[in-house]
């Protein structure tokens, strides 16, 4: 029973409100949030840097190899013909099938789940307007995709920058660090515009998530052809035509492939570093158009948001 | 003073007009907005919150116009909508805090403020529960709840007593009662359940096809015109209707022994005649009271005028 002085009956309340404006950043908060209290997310946030973890095993492996072989082990050292920049092209491009399954677990249902809640009348009847709705969703899923893109990225970046600076890691490109921060960005805003997109389109968001992965697979299926023909073709030592070169990339997964690759300025080389062969570059499909794919990717991004955009009402209007 | 002004305000979906040039003033306290089904209640609150544009006509709302201020005003308003609306995978207490957050409350503020609405409501121990277990009336609370958290000037109550049982609507009434006499909040309370809105509100606006119907306090919109008043005898007494018709009243067929009679003049005038009539015929009078119709009779006959 209730104290007889405790006071339970209604009391406004008088204390500060802050101007309504930028109401996104507490909708982005909320979302991280939610996202990050699912244990699904740590779990698969750790499997996409099974890459970096690889190559620090080969690297280790190999460095004990050359000090206890002497000049034969020296000779025979990947470090020798390593493509550092490629390195973290191959860790970002392994990275991909877990940043996916992070996105369909953070952006499948964050607007569908909210529509199928009718969350859209709390949001909206708030000093919230529908662009600081998509913004906060958006950045909600940008900013825990960026982190965990960045994370092992940076980690490794630096260890390789004081551990094999002898071997050229940092004459190789000085300016990697910034290309890096470039391409880190590229999972966040392509999974957190797709992802959005199609998650507005639905109620459930389960129905969200399968439709996404659908789009995933079945584009990534045409990647994967490509890359075959593309193999088979140069194996004969023909020349690729440009469709099967173009069509590569024309997956969610191939398109952030396309600008990792513009952005470091590589073709690419074999994911593992083969000692004396140089990465194997021949077999990769080389580095796309910049004047095609930049802006594609935006293209596809900006359309993504504007759909979420359209999509978002606070009350059915039948017409 | 008014906390809203809504002039000629026409809202068309498509072909369907569901405001039909409206105008309607509505003053502090509680006031009900009464109309069927699809007279336009629940579109003149989405148009007061901004959620639908006008075609044409203008409304402010607590001093802001709905045209150019549509965040100043939701920063002030509060709105219990009808349908079932919650953050999917929050308990209520994340639910209620962050409808504080959204609203412009620091998160310190709506936290502790969060906690004290769901007591206030009757939530405090289930507040830790996720939303989405909640039962009907549960939920109702925590749309009340989300509602109230910023500390509105303005609440907007659509349905309040959706879908409840009888003893959890009459908590929901007692709740939104409580909230709009002296707290200084003024609350609009749409529905089509007339006692409910008897029950809370002291005026009302009776809407149809998107046009004012009536307007005014419960009390004057009960009252009948030439104020009749119903007197109580003891038993039918024929010799006091006659001596009363006799004196040019008009005395309609008695209900029991309740007998509606009207006379030119004030109640007190009225009743004077009535006491000296009843004295004369040796009536026994034992109550008397001037004569109102129900606020049901009241709204039927505000939708069916033309």
């Amino acid at each position: 029973m209730a104290s007889p002085i405790a006071d339970l009956t209604y009391r406004n309340y008088d204390g500060p409100l802050e101007p309504p404006i930028n109401r996104w950043w507490a909708i982005a908060k909320l979302s991280m949030k939610l996202s990050m209290k699912k244990k699904g997310f740590w779990v698969w946030a750790s499997f996409s840097t099974f890459w970096y973890a690889i190559l620090l095993i080969i690297f280790y492996v190999n460095e004990t190899l050359v000090t206890s072989a002497g000049p034969v082990g020296q000779k025979a050292s990947i470090f020798n013909t390593i493509s550092w920049k490629d390195q973290f092209l191959n860790a970002f491009n392994e990275s991909q099938l877990f940043l996916f399954i992070l996105a369909l677990l953070m952006g499948a249902g964050t607007i569908a789940n909210d529509n199928r809640a009718k969350a859209l009348l709390v949001y909206l009847s708030k000093p919230c307007t529908k662009l600081d709705y998509v913004i906060g969703k958006w950045l909600g899923i940008f900013v825990p995709m960026t982190l965990v893109t960045a994370a092992p990225t940076v980690i490794f970046y630096f260890y390789c920058l004081m551990s094999y600076r002898s071997y050229g890691f940092w004459s190789q490109d000085p300016w990697l660090i910034l290309k890096l921060c470039g391409m880190i960005l590229l999972p966040g805003i392509c999974y957190s515009s797709i992802s959005l997109a199609i998650s507005s389109m639905f109620q459930q968001g389960r129905l969200a998530g399968g439709v996404f992965a659908g789009l995933y697979f079945i584009t990534y299926f045409i990647t994967a052809a490509m890359n075959g023909a593309y193999v088979s073709i140069t194996m004969n030592n023909n020349e690729a035509p440009s469709i099967v070169k173009n069509l590569f990339y024309c997956s969610v997964d191939g398109i952030q492939n396309a600008m990792a690759k513009i952005l470091l300025h590589t073709n690419g080389s074999t994911q593992i570093p083969i000692p004396g062969q140089g990465g194997q570059a021949k077999f990769q499909v080389p580095e796309p158009s910049t004047l095609v794919f930049v802006p594609a990717f935006f293209l596809i991004c900006g359309l993504s948001v504007l759909i979420a955009w359209s999509q978002i009402r606070a009350v059915e209007v039948v017409r | 003073m008014s906390i809203a002004t809504i002039q000629n305000l026409v809202v068309r979906y498509g072909n369907f007009t569901a405001l039909n040039g409206l105008t309607c003033e509505i003053p502090e306290g509680c006031t009900g907005l009464l109309g069927p089904n699809g007279a336009g209640k629940t579109t003149l609150l989405k148009t007061i919150l901004g959620f639908v544009k006008p075609t044409s006509g203008t409304a402010t709302v607590l001093g802001y116009d709905i045209a150019t201020a549509g965040k100043s005003i939701r920063q002030k308003v509060g709105l219990m909508p009808e349908q079932d609306c919650h953050i999917p995978g929050t308990t209520a207490v994340q639910f209620v805090a962050y409808a504080g957050e959204l609203a412009g409350m620091p998160a310190g503020q709506a936290i502790r403020r969060a906690h004290e609405v769901l007591d206030y409501c009757g939530l405090g121990e289930a507040r830790y529960r996720n939303v989405e277990t909640y039962s009907t009336g549960m939920k109702q609370r925590i749309k009340l709840a989300q509602a109230l958290v910023h500390g509105p000037k303005l609440l907007l109550l659509d349905e309040p007593t959706n879908g409840l049982d009888p003893a959890g609507r009459e908590e929901m009434l007692e709740l939104v009662r409580s909230v709009s006499h002296g707290k200084g909040l003024s609350v609009i309370v749409s529905s089509h359940l007339l006692p409910d809105i008897e029950r809370v509100c002291d005026r009302v606006i009776v809407v149809m096809q998107g046009q004012l119907r009536a307007s005014g306090t419960i009390k004057d919109l009960k009252k009948i015109e030439g104020q009749p008043i119903d007197i109580e005898l003891r038993d039918t007494s024929p010799a006091f209707v006659t001596a009363l018709q006799n004196l040019g009243a008009i005395v309609l067929p008695p209900k029991r022994t309740i007998y509606r009679i009207q006379l030119p003049g004030l109640p007190e005038e009225v009743a004077k005649i009535a006491m000296k009539t009843a004295r004369e015929t040796g009536a026994q009078i034992r109550g008397f009271v001037v004569a109102e119709r129900s606020l049901e009779d009241a709204f039927l006959e505000a939708i069916s005028a033309k």
